[in-house]
C-alpha cells in the first residue's frame, strides 16, 4: 500500500492557530510527501478545516511555519498560494452556484488559460458527466455532481497538491465510494492529498499515513496499514 | 402620438443612461463590496470637469480625452480608501463604506456649489451640445446631441455586458461577486482586478458624464443627488446586484419619466418615479427581479 517515500514537499512545524483567547491548533506538525494521501482525522471542532485554512492562507497563524516547495508560506495570500500550486476544495462544495458548469472550468484555469484546452480534454475525458452539463448552471447540478465539479475545476488549475475538506460529507454512500475513487484515480497521476475527514471507515481503506487530531493537537500519527488495528481508533472511530 | 415617439426615443436615451449609471453602481456593489452612493456625485464633477476644460481650451477633443483620464484618476483616488476599510474590518463592511461614499458626495457637493462658477449652474456650449436638429418631422425632434446619446449608451451597454458575460475578467468579476473567499481560494487576484473594476467604474463614468452634458447641455452642484438617489433606488427596485433586473428598470424609468413630462407637468416626473417605485419595494421588498428570500 505505501509507496516510497516521495521527497516533502509540504511541511508544517509547530503551528498554533487561535480564534480570539482561543487556541485552535496547538503546536501541530505535519508533511506531506509526493504522491501521498495524507489523512486527516477528527471530530468536529477538533481543528482539521482550520489546519487546511491556514495553510491555504485564509487563516493566518499565531506561530510556526508551513514550508511548501522549500518557501516559507505562513503569511501568503490564498490567491498566491493557490497559483503556487495548493488547492483547496473546501467543505461546502467548492463551486460557484451562479456560474455554468464551464465557466466554473475556465475559472479554474484562471493562470493557465493558455493551456485551457488541453486541460480541459483530460477533466471531461476524467469526468464525463461535465461535459453533457457545461451549459448548466452549477447550483442546479447534484451535490455528488457539484463535487464532482470541484474535482474538475481543482485538476484545471494544474496544482500539485490537493486539500479536501471532508468531501463525503452529505452525500449518498454511492456517491461517497465514487468521491473515494476519484481521490484515488487524481494520486495516481501524481496528485499529493491531504484530506480531512470523518468518515474514517471509507478513508482508512485509501489512506497511506493518517494523523489523528483531538482539540487541536496531533494524537496519534503513522502509516494507514499500522493504525488500522490501534485501540485508540478502534474504540472512538469504528465503534469496535 | 408623434410627441409620443419623440418622447420615447428621448426616454430611451436617459434610460440607457441610467442603466450605465446602475450597472456602474451594480459592479462596484457586486465586485467591490461596496454602496457607491457618491458614483452619480462623480460623474457630475466629470461634468464639471468638461465644462471647464471646454472653456479653457474650446477644443471638445481635450475636452473629451481630460474628462475621460480624470473620472479615472479620481476612482484611482478613492480606491485605496476603500480597500483599507473592506481589509481593517477582516471582511467586507456595506455600511461604512456607504458612509464614506457619502461623505465623499457630500465633499464633492461642497466644491461644485463653492468653488467652481461661484456655484451657479453651468451650461455647456452649443457647439458641444451639437444641437443641430437631426430629424424635424412636424413635431417630432431628435437632436443629434440625443442621438449620439442613444447610440454610445446601447453600445456601451452592450459592451459591458459582453464584457461581464463573456471575459475571463468578467467571470471572475461574477465569482468575487458570488463569494469572495471561494474566489480567492480559485487563485483570482483581488487586488489586481479590484483595481481594473476601478478604472472601468472611473472609464464609464466619465463616458456618462459625457453623455449626460451632451443630453442635458447644463449641470448644477445639486444633480449628483438628483441622480444618485434615482440610481439608489433603480438598484434596489430591480433587486440590488441584479445586473440584468437594472437593465430593465433603468431602461423603464428612463421612459416612464419621458412620458410623464409629456403629460403633467415636468415637476411631477420625481414624486410620480418614486411613487411607484415605493409601491414595488412595499409588495417586492427585496426587488423585483431578485428572488424573495434570505439566502440567494
Amino acid at each position: 500500500m505505501v509507496p516510497n517515500k516521495g521527497e516533502i514537499i509540504l511541511k508544517i512545524e509547530d503551528l498554533s492557530v487561535c480564534y480570539g483567547p482561543i487556541a485552535a491548533l496547538k503546536k501541530v506538525n505535519l508533511d506531506i510527501a509526493r504522491g501521498e494521501i495524507v489523512v486527516l482525522f477528527g471530530s468536529n471542532g477538533a481543528g482539521k478545516s482550520t489546519l487546511l485554512k491556514s495553510v491555504i492562507g485564509l487563516k493566518k497563524p499565531a506561530e510556526g511555519r508551513i514550508i511548501y516547495r522549500e518557501k516559507e508560506i505562513n503569511l501568503w495570500k490564498p490567491e498566491s498560494v493557490t497559483r503556487f500550486g495548493i488547492y483547496l476544495i473546501p467543505e461546502d462544495g467548492g463551486v460557484f452556484r451562479t456560474l455554468t458548469v464551464e465557466e466554473n472550468l475556465q475559472l479554474g484555469a484562471y493562470h493557465f488559460f493558455h493551456q485551457y484546452q488541453n486541460q480541459f480534454e483530460v477533466v471531461v475525458h476524467l469526468f464525463p458527466v461535465l461535459k453533457q452539463r457545461l451549459k448548466q448552471i452549477a447550483g442546479t447540478l447534484s451535490g455528488g455532481e457539484q463535487r464532482i465539479l470541484a474535482f474538475g475545476k481543482a485538476l484545471m488549475s494544474h496544482s500539485q497538491i490537493l486539500m479536501l475538506d471532508e468531501p463525503s460529507m452529505g452525500l449518498s454512500p454511492k456517491y461517497i465510494i465514487q468521491i473515494f475513487e476519484t481521490i484515488q484515480a487524481l494520486n495516481q497521476r501524481g496528485y499529493s492529498i491531504l484530506l480531512a475527514e470523518q468518515n474514517v471507515r471509507q478513508a482508512l481503506k485509501y489512506a497511506h499515513r493518517i494523523y489523528v487530531l483531538e482539540s487541536g493537537q496531533i494524537v496519534l500519527y503513522g502509516n494507514a496499514g499500522d493504525l488500522k488495528n490501534h485501540p485508540r481508533i478502534k474504540e472512538a472511530y469504528l465503534g469496535s | 402620438m408623434k410627441i409620443i415617439i419623440a418622447q420615447m426615443i428621448n426616454g430611451i436615451a436617459l434610460g440607457s443612461i441610467y442603466v450605465l449609471l446602475v450597472t456602474g453602481f451594480n459592479l462596484m456593489f457586486l465586485v467591490g463590496k461596496i454602496i457607491h452612493f457618491a458614483y452619480p456625485y462623480i460623474v457630475v464633477m466629470s461634468m464639471y470637469i468638461c465644462w471647464g476644460l471646454l472653456k479653457l481650451t474650446s477644443n471638445l477633443l481635450i475636452a473629451i480625452a481630460g474628462t475621460l483620464i480624470s473620472s479615472v484618476i479620481l476612482h484611482m483616488i478613492i480606491e485605496p480608501l476603500f480597500r483599507h476599510i473592506n481589509t481593517r474590518k477582516g471582511s467586507v463592511d456595506i455600511n461604512s463604506s456607504f458612509i464614506v461614499s457619502l461623505g465623499i458626495a457630500l465633499i464633492l457637493t461642497e466644491i461644485m456649489s463653492h468653488q467652481l462658477n461661484y456655484g451657479f449652474p453651468i451650461a455647456f456650449p452649443l457647439n458641444w451640445m451639437s444641437n443641430v436638429m437631426f430629424l424635424e418631422i412636424n413635431l417630432i425632434r431628435i437632436s443629434s446631441g440625443q442621438l449620439y446619446t442613444l447610440l454610445v449608451a446601447i453600445l456601451l451597454t452592450l459592451m459591458l455586458f459582453m464584457f461581464i458575460y463573456q471575459t475571463q475578467s468578467g467571470r471572475a468579476f461574477r465569482a468575487i461577486a458570488e463569494n469572495i473567499s471561494m474566489a480567492r481560494l480559485q487563485g483570482i487576484p483581488i487586488v489586481r482586478l479590484n483595481l481594473l473594476l476601478y478604472s472601468i467604474a472611473g472609464l464609464l463614468s466619465g463616458i456618462i458624464a459625457l453623455l449626460f452634458s451632451m443630453l442635458l447641455g447644463s449641470a448644477s452642484p445639486w444633480l449628483g443627488e438628483y441622480i444618485a438617489l434615482k440610481v439608489l433606488a433603480v438598484a434596489i427596485v430591480a433587486g440590488l446586484g441584479n445586473l440584468k433586473g437594472g437593465l430593465i428598470c433603468g431602461l423603464a424609468l428612463g421612459i416612464v419619466e419621458s412620458l410623464i413630462i409629456h403629460f403633467l407637468p415636468g415637476s411631477w416626473s420625481n414624486a410620480i418615479a418614486f411613487l411607484m417605485m415605493l409601491m414595488v419595494i412595499l409588495i417586492k421588498p427585496r426587488g423585483i427581479f431578485n428572488k424573495n428570500s434570505i439566502e440567494s
